[in-house]
């Protein structure tokens, strides 16, 4: 049975495990933290993987877990005093972001936009990117469609913005 | 480029993505504890302890009042304490509650708001302290009974009753102000950040911020 639960954890994890660097490259400034909030994220879905619900995708279940982490791992990690160890470098290897030279231009762009934005808009915009409608945002999030609507809305006039300055 | 056009280059980002991270499945999946449980679970631990000191009090106020059961000021005192006691007991119990339920698969806002609930405890125990100083008098009257078997209140004259009554009164309407304030809808508000802050840290003004960000949108 701990068995079973094991393949199965880790064969969905390898699929989705693009997730995980997805967000500690958007909430994490320092590549030590990313691999520290990695390892807090991943700890976190296995220990809470007994009452994952299989009527729900598993990147649903992923990205709320992650958020959820991210957004409260965040919050103290200036004052961290439990750094990474060797043990948890061996759980979990993240390429730095910096180092990455295959990562094209826009990538790199999006990643420093997300980067300048605030705790749920960075959420709302990641969600958004991987083509999720405003509704599962929402319940996601536990916020309203329509806060969800206004704050994608913001997010793309800043972004405008932005690209425009650039370009003067 | 826009922000729609990203997302198709964002699609394309997903599949190189997994080839950046190496997990190590052995080592995750041998894992029975993190940083996060063992937090989760010192609280659970305070919690319980401070319930039992809390109902430790209620038990030692019960007495004193059980002894001398009439109207008299130390026993209208002890009633008093032995309220705010059973106010922190019952908000111990209701901590413990909240975190057995802590579930990181909940949607953000609610688990964001149910750890605020959580970290902010001692916040809520401040406030309780707080509110109980405009009773004062109380312990007063309870010591001199316990310390001199004095009722003090027997002893003043009427014009320091009504001054101890009076200044109890202007004093609850402030507590009761200041602990009505010190919410996170007023986080933006400069002195209610800094005594948060002062009180239990800038973890809690953040948490705070985030919260008071997702309401102030939703409205």
């Amino acid at each position: 049975m701990a068995t079973t639960k094991k393949k199965l954890f880790t064969q969905m994890m390898q699929q989705n495990k693009g997730i995980i660097y997805k967000i500690v490259n958007s909430y994490c400034q320092h590549q030590d933290d990313r691999q520290d909030l990695a390892q807090e994220i991943l700890t976190t879905m296995w220990l809470a993987f007994d009452n994952y619900n299989n009527e729900y995708k598993f990147s649903t279940w992923m990205y709320r877990i992650s958020l959820n982490v991210a957004i409260s791992y965040y919050r103290k990690d200036n004052q961290r005093q439990d750094r990474v160890t060797a043990k948890d470098i061996s759980m979990v290897h993240i390429a730095d972001l910096s180092q990455d030279r295959e990562m094209s231009e826009d990538i790199g762009q999006l990643y420093q936009f997300i980067g300048q934005l605030d705790q749920l808009n960075k959420a709302i915009m990641l969600l958004y990117l991987e083509n999720e409608p405003h509704d599962v945002i929402a319940i996601n999030l536990g916020i309203t469609k329509t806060n969800v609507a206004t704050r994608i809305g913001r997010i793309k006039q800043t972004l405008r913005h932005q690209f425009n300055a650039q370009r003067a | 480029m826009n922000l729609d056009d990203f997302r198709d280059t964002w699609q394309q980002h997903h599949s190189e993505t997994s080839a950046t991270i190496t997990i190590n499945d052995t080592l995750l999946t041998e894992m029975k504890v993190n940083a996060r449980v063992k937090e989760i679970s010192h609280m659970k631990w305070a919690r319980m302890i401070e319930s039992i000191a809390f109902f430790f009090i209620i038990v030692v106020l019960c007495q004193y009042i059980m002894k001398d059961f009439s109207l008299s000021a130390p026993t209208v005192s002890a009633c008093i304490l032995s309220l705010f006691a059973l106010i922190g007991l019952a908000g111990n119990i209701g901590q413990i509650v909240l975190i057995a339920k802590i579930d990181f698969s909940k949607p953000v806002g609610e688990l964001q708001r149910d750890i605020y609930r959580i970290c902010s405890h001692k916040l809520q125990v401040t406030k309780l302290l707080f509110m109980s100083v405009p009773f004062y008098m109380a312990y007063v009257v309870i010591g001199f009974d316990i310390l001199l078997g004095v009722d003090l209140v027997q002893q003043l004259e009427q014009s320091m009753v009504w001054f101890y009554t009076l200044s109890s009164v202007i004093l609850l309407t402030i507590t009761s102000a200041l602990s009505v304030k010190l919410h996170y809808r007023n986080i933006s508000t400069p002195w209610v950040k800094h005594t948060i802050r002062f009180i239990v840290g800038e973890r809690l003004v953040k948490m705070a911020q985030f919260i008071n960000s997702i309401e102030t949108t939703d409205k």
